[in-house]
């Protein structure tokens, strides 16, 4: 080890959760260290989150309501004590929003302008300008200026330490721009590092996006719960590649906004209209089309307001926005051209289960959405992922901070420490290649899209498993060369964290054979109560993956 | 948008800090490619080129900041035609970490 430091409170991962948690436990006293994989503020999933929040501030609304309709459209899968939190304190954590700095847009009178998604029973949506950066620039901006708060961005956590009675006491990571091997040893450790949309070929979510803290959680021991729940987008751009992985809106498609379609190569409309269907329901129509052979020579098929009865000019007018602009700098003229779609991976409704305090199964260990998991179910409500944040954000620095103030210092046991330190040594060579490692990654995703994606089955799944098992074999038998900057060494770590979720994710969709939101099983269509209301979970034992069902925890503990 | 163009080559002139020069790259594309999409295809044909991979699609975070041609530009934004020939080299405000990988927390310059 290089380097050591000491903190009360280790936040892993600086997007829109990891601010909020590293400024609720400094502002409650405790020293905090807040790392980042990449640049902060400049990498990580919020920045690609269009501005769009909620909470009740509708007159007629209230945290009641607001909690109902969470469940509702969860698919009766939430925790119900975390959807009540999520009620109960959205609006406060908009109102330190704006102390923060993030401008929202409001109505005359000053109040918030909000507008009515699918879902909300009263208007709910409260939108901010600038989308992700203009959420997590000031959040950054609030971090940087606080004296209890150190960030180290550029710092790739490969693993978390334990003490002698298994519960965590930090991490170990590289930084990447000292190139030292860094422990950062901490009473209260909390993840806060977002999804694994990164596992599937087609996604609207940046590269960094791998799932390393649900491996992370996973290797400590924690459980997770309703991994197969992941709720996909349908039209994420596949072509052309500057354009991959940003999405054309699939809303904008419906008769009332500019009256468009999703056509086949051959020109056909794909969906019904009058209303086009509900997400999940087009994905699998898109899928369909796709597997048939009537999609585009990318693979997806075209999303297409280039004949809208309502003319050019009314749509060139709805498309003047930041996101459409950024389309056009791409050679893309979203107004006139056919653009080619698929459906993609955009956000993680599973994860690390955790209770209201954000503590995991494992003591010392806490975690934020997007990487927990236990609130949004089978669907989320738009929006609600930015307000997630926030919330939870908050009550986990409050407990972690509640938590390192109990146990004080704390000292990662020697053997786990030499362990990790042993474990990311044993990937370097002296000298050699760095390895090829994009064709098994991009197999990975092909095979995730394919398995794991709009539509399962149990043949699929266990072939996806099987073939995972070889891939963990490939990967552990490679080596990076040493360097400062180290992309290799984040490269491998990242696809490692890919194929041990990817692993979660099939275990627990076989588990769940039923249909239910996102998780669609041809084998299972139906959805049935009577089985599942219940979560999928996972967890390490003798290190293989367990997998199993746990209860939901239907009992509000406040009214 | 024609749907069958013909490929032509792309040629990318990269900064090397290892060598402390620019190295040849080319890539064959029938599409323009931005200079962001061109790094992620460089640095997949060889790993050891480091360049920053994470992308808001926005073109708001600046994780792309680069210098083309002699100009500081967001990568995400500039596209590159197949036949042309670019330079790149790290954005000239921050301290190089390696290749075109800068430090955004290290400024060169005082910044306003």
């Amino acid at each position: 080890m290089d380097k050591c430091d000491t903190t009360d409170v280790l936040v892993i991962g600086m997007g829109a959760s990891g601010a909020r948690a590293a400024l609720a436990a400094a502002q409650a006293g405790s020293r905090v260290i807040v790392t980042n994989k990449g640049p902060a503020g400049r990498s990580g999933i919020t920045l690609t989150a269009g501005g769009g929040t909620q909470a009740p501030f509708h007159p007629e609304d209230s945290p009641e309501q607001y909690y109902e309709d969470t469940v509702a459209y969860g698919y009766q899968l939430a925790d119900r004590n975390l959807a009540w939190a999520l009620a109960r304190d959205s609006c406060d954590r908009i109102h330190d929003m704006e102390g923060y700095g993030v401008r929202f847009r409001k109505n005359e009178d000053g109040s918030y302008l909000l507008s009515r998604f699918p879902g909300h029973t009263y208007p709910r949506n409260i939108s901010f300008h600038g989308g992700g950066i203009g959420m997590l620039g000031p959040l950054k901006n609030s971090c940087l200026k606080h004296p209890n708060i150190s960030m180290l961005d550029d710092f790739l956590v490969t693993g978390l330490v334990t003490g002698a009675d298994k519960s965590v006491c930090g991490a170990v990571g590289w930084n990447l721009k000292t190139g030292e091997l860094t422990c950062l040893q901490a009473s209260a450790t909390i993840l806060a590092t977002g999804g694994c949309q990164q596992l599937w070929a087609v996604t609207d979510c940046p590269a960094d996006s791998t799932g390393d803290g649900l491996a992370l959680a996973y290797r400590a021991g924690a459980r997770l719960v309703d991994m197969e729940m992941i709720l996909f987008y349908p039209s994420v751009i596949v072509w052309p590649p500057a354009a991959k992985g940003a999405f054309v809106h699939y809303e904008f498609l419906a008769a009332d906004r500019l009256d468009g379609d999703i056509l086949d190569a051959a020109g056909r409309a794909v969906l019904p209209k009058n209303p086009i269907p509900v997400r999940d329901e087009a994905m699998r129509l898109m899928n369909r089309a796709i597997e048939e052979g009537r999609g585009g020579s990318h693979g997806g098929l075209f999303w297409y307001v280039g004949d809208s009865p309502k003319g050019s000019e009314f749509v060139a007018q709805q498309l003047d926005n930041q996101q459409y602009r950024y389309l056009q700098k791409q050679g893309l003229d979203p107004v006139r051209d056919k653009i080619e779609v698929a459906p993609g991976a955009h956000y993680q409704l599973g994860g690390v289960h955790i209770d209201e305090q954000c503590r995991t199964s494992v003591a010392g260990l806490f975690c934020t959405p997007e990487a927990a998991g236990n609130y949004e179910g089978a669907n989320r409500l738009s929006g609600s992922a930015l307000g997630g944040t926030q919330v939870f954000g908050y009550l986990a620095g409050r407990s972690a901070h509640n938590w390192a103030a109990a146990h004080g210092d704390v000292r990662p046991d020697r053997a786990s420490l030499e362990e990790e330190e042993a474990r990311v040594l044993g990937c370097m060579t002296a000298e050699g290649a760095a390895p090829d490692m994009a064709p098994l990654k991009a197999e990975l995703r092909r095979r995730a899209q394919d398995a794991v994606g709009v539509v399962r089955s149990e043949e699929k799944l266990t072939a996806f498993m099987a073939w995972l098992d070889g891939a963990e074999e490939e990967l552990a038998v490679l080596r990076v060369p040493g360097q400062k900057f180290h992309q290799p060494l984040m490269e491998l770590t990242e696809l490692k964290s890919l194929v041990e979720t990817a692993r979660l994710v099939a275990g627990c969709a076989r588990i769940r054979r039923e249909s239910r939101g996102h998780h669609y099983r041809e084998d299972y269509p139906l959805r049935d109560d009577s089985r599942w209301l219940r979560h999928t979970c996972v967890e390490r034992q003798g290190g293989k993956a367990v997998f199993s069902t746990c209860p939901i925890c239907m009992e509000r503990r406040e009214r | 948008m024609a749907d069958v163009q013909k490929t032509r080559a792309i040629t990318a002139y990269v900064y090397r800090s290892g060598k402390a020069a620019l190295e040849e790259y080319q890539i064959e594309s029938e599409y323009p490619m931005s200079v962001m999409s061109l790094l992620t295809r460089l640095h997949e044909t060889d790993p050891t080129l480091a360049c920053r991979t994470s992308m808001c699609f926005h073109g708001t975070c600046g994780s792309c900041l680069v210098n083309v041609d002699g100009r500081d530009v967001k990568g995400c934004t500039v596209l590159v035609n197949p036949g042309e020939t670019v330079s790149l080299r790290p954005h000239s405000k921050y301290k190089v970490l390696q290749d075109l990988v800068v430090d955004f927390r290290q400024p060169l310059a005082a910044e306003n």
